[in-house]
């Protein structure tokens, strides 16, 4: 567990944090999000002590992060930057091997556990253990930085805007890897994004930051459904809001049991989201559609009406 | 169906008729009966007969036509023949040697003329532009360098009759003495210019007024002339050699050695400390990021990322200084340091040009090797490199 109390940090007279207070809950994936500039990279930081706080408490564990050696602790945290910060002199194996390294572990110890990640993040051993970094495609590099920011199989797991220089094929694959891998791994993940729909699509909890104060935080729900002012409203997306309130919501969640009528020939995916039903029913003139599993056999149904409305009862 | 035939080699083409017009026109060697009498030239046919003569018109025009439709079969072809020039022109310089020098006079010998630099020269570009073609790799130049060098040493015993070998002859102690002493020169000096350059960066990365002050004072100091700065250094050393006793012993005097080695290391420094803190300072800040952010120490982030990494753009710095250095270290003797330099000075002393070769030519020889050598380090060492192209 994460937490931060009335923490501030100041650069000269400029105070890029101000006293804010997070709590991030044992394998949450909690997002900071905001403007450029709006301390969200400066918070994070501060948790792995790159930058250190001026005033309040970090804990980890409940322990203030101030106690632990500073190596210590960054060896138990996960750090993955967006420029990946691969060693380009080493190998894709070394790089990865990098934490284990640093903790001393015996060397069968290192390899096997290098090989687990990169079996883990899709990587083939023979095709990419030898290669350097700039041999790399963006997308494989974020990966090798994913997979060496877990080697040492820490709790905890720091990333800044790890995806942000990919486009957006990858960025969206690797999105639904992280998601997956989350799920199996449960980490506690503090993430930092500029890109809301990455936010929305990753994020347990969403923490909103202006000007080095959180704005609002809570379920990507709650924000889109209660933004708190102006400006988480329009930074989740103003009008928009509906829609990316729809690609967060599953068929299955809102679909009706099959009646008695005649199923319609549209038919989406029960795990497709209710953003994708509406483009269906769009595409097909729709709208009502047919619910179907991985078998393709018809589970439900789903119509625009019951799409729309009772939202507010979720 | 026709496949479209490369364009000829131009570049090739162009050097064959340098060399052959060269050859066929200018004077390729001269004969001058003792070291003081000017030598008369004498053309290719003059020297050694015609089928010799010849013979080398033909093989250049082979190079031309074989490089004419540049397929690959066909610039290996080009580039084994280049090479078998190369190695056969000791053979012609013996044949004219035995054809155009009176054995009976033992001070008799043959001046190498413009026409046979030329063909030289030409020759050797021709080997590098196919090496090039070619897309070979260091190795394989090294063997090319391997096999010519060879040929000229083994065809050494009749080539006695050449000048530069009189020279070299009459003064082979003192030469290997140069030599080495020339290497030394350069070595003490680059290898302190490395230590010291190392320190100032390193002191500069610590300290930002340092950083200013100190680029221009070196930046001012590869403004001073070279023979200027031996003359500065002299009465210093001098005053040092005559009060110190300390210096005195270690054999300081206000000419030779010390000057020279304080002049080289000085104008080492700027080349050395500037890469070394380039490269330092240029390692990407998300490297230096991540290796912090993943828990790794001051030291192991600096002896295992920043070091490393830096590490090629320093020999770049070690690679530049060495080459001028060399160089340099021919002026210096002037100052009475030694050294190859000695031989050039003594030569343009006593109007003897063959003399002058026989310092500058293995200066020559030394700076092709070490620029060489290590930019091929340099290659090695960085990984961008040494690893191919992305994938």
């Amino acid at each position: 567990m994460i937490e931060l109390r009335d923490v501030t940090k100041r650069f000269g007279t400029e105070t890029a944090v101000d006293a804010i207070s997070l709590r991030v809950a044992p394998g949450e994936l909690c997002a900071l999000v905001g403007t450029s500039g709006c301390g969200k990279s400066t918070t994070l930081r501060m948790i792995n002590r790159l930058i250190e706080h001026d005033d309040g408490r970090i804990l980890i564990d409940g322990r203030p992060v101030r106690e632990f050696d500073e190596q210590v602790l960054r060896r138990r945290i996960g750090y993955a930057i967006q420029s990946t910060g691969l060693f380009p002199h080493w190998t894709v194996a070394r790089n990865i091997g990098l934490v284990p390294r640093l903790l001393k572990w015996p060397k069968p110890r290192v390899e096997a556990r290098v090989e687990e990640l990169m079996t883990l993040l899709g990587l083939s051993r023979e095709q990419f253990a030898g290669k350097y970094p700039h041999q790399l495609s963006g997308g494989q590099a974020q990966r090798v930085g994913v997979a060496r920011a877990l080697a040492a199989d820490p709790d905890i797991l720091l990333m800044d805007e790890p995806f942000g220089a990919l486009d957006p094929i990858t960025r969206e694959t690797l999105q639904a890897e992280l998601r997956q891998l989350q799920s199996r791994l449960n980490k506690t993940i503090v993430f930092v994004t500029h890109d809301m729909d990455e936010a929305l699509a990753l994020a347990d909890r969403l923490v909103v930051m202006r000007a080095g104060r959180i704005v609002q935080q809570g379920t990507p729900l709650e924000l889109l459904r209660e933004p708190a002012d102006e400006f988480v409203a329009s930074l989740l997306g103003g009008d928009d809001r509906g829609l990316k309130e729809t690609a967060i919501i599953r068929v299955a969640e809102r679909m009706l049991p099959l009646s008695p009528r005649l199923l319609p020939q549209a038919r989406v995916h029960r795990d497709a989201t209710l953003r994708q039903a509406l483009a269906v029913m769009f595409r097909e003139h729709a709208d009502r559609l047919a619910v179907v599993d991985d078998q393709d056999m018809a589970v439900g149904e789903l119509s625009l009406r019951r799409l729309v409305e009772n939202r507010r009862e979720e | 169906m026709r496949r479209e035939a490369p364009p000829p080699n131009r570049v090739i083409g162009l050097l064959v008729l340098v060399a052959g017009l060269g050859w066929w026109l200018l004077a390729t060697v001269s004969v001058a009966p003792n070291r003081i009498v000017p030598g008369s030239p004498l053309r290719a046919h003059e020297a050694a007969g015609w089928p010799a003569a010849l013979a080398l018109v033909l093989a250049l025009a082979g190079l031309a036509a074989l490089t004419w439709r540049p397929a690959r079969r066909r610039l290996w072809l080009a580039l084994a023949l280049a090479t078998l020039l190369l190695m056969a022109l000791p053979a012609w310089l013996a044949l004219a040697a035995t054809s155009s020098v009176d054995p009976s006079l033992p001070q008799a010998r043959l001046g190498l003329g413009a026409g046979f630099w030329l063909l030289l020269f030409c020759l050797s570009l021709m080997v590098i532009e196919l090496r090039t073609r070619l897309a070979l790799g260091l190795s394989a130049g090294w063997l090319l360098v391997a096999a010519v060098v060879s040929a000229w040493w083994l065809a050494s015993p009749w080539l006695e009759p050449l000048a530069l070998m009189r020279e070299y002859q009459g003064r082979s102690d003192q030469f290997a003495g140069a030599l080495v002493y020339h290497l030394l020169l350069v070595g003490a000096a680059v290898g302190a210019s490395l230590v010291v350059g190392a320190l100032i960066a390193l002191a500069m990365r610590r300290h930002s007024a340092i950083e200013r002050g100190a680029f221009t004072l070196l930046n001012f100091l590869q403004t001073i002339p070279s023979l200027a700065l031996f003359g500065l250094l002299l009465a210093p050393l001098a005053w040092l050699a005559a009060n110190v006793g300390w210096v005195n012993a270690l054999g300081v005097r206000g000419i030779g050695w010390a000057p020279a080695f304080l002049a080289l290391l000085g104008y080492s420094l700027l080349p050395m400390v500037r890469n070394t803190f380039v490269g330092l300072s240029g390692v990407e800040a998300g490297v230096l990021e991540a290796a912090r952010g993943m828990g790794m120490s001051r030291r192991q982030v600096f002896l295992q990322v920043r070091l490393p990494l830096a590490l090629p753009v320093v020999l770049e710095g070690v690679r530049i200084t060495t080459v001028q250095a060399i160089g340099l270290a021919a002026v210096a003797a002037l100052i009475g340091a030694g050294g190859l330099g000695t031989f050039i000075f003594q030569g343009l002393g006593q109007a003897a040009m063959d003399l002058v070769l026989l310092g500058a030519l293995p200066i020559l020889a030394m700076a092709l090797a070490v620029d060489s050598l290590l930019g091929a380090l340099t290659r090695r060492l960085d990984p961008r490199m040494a690893a191919g192209a992305p994938a």
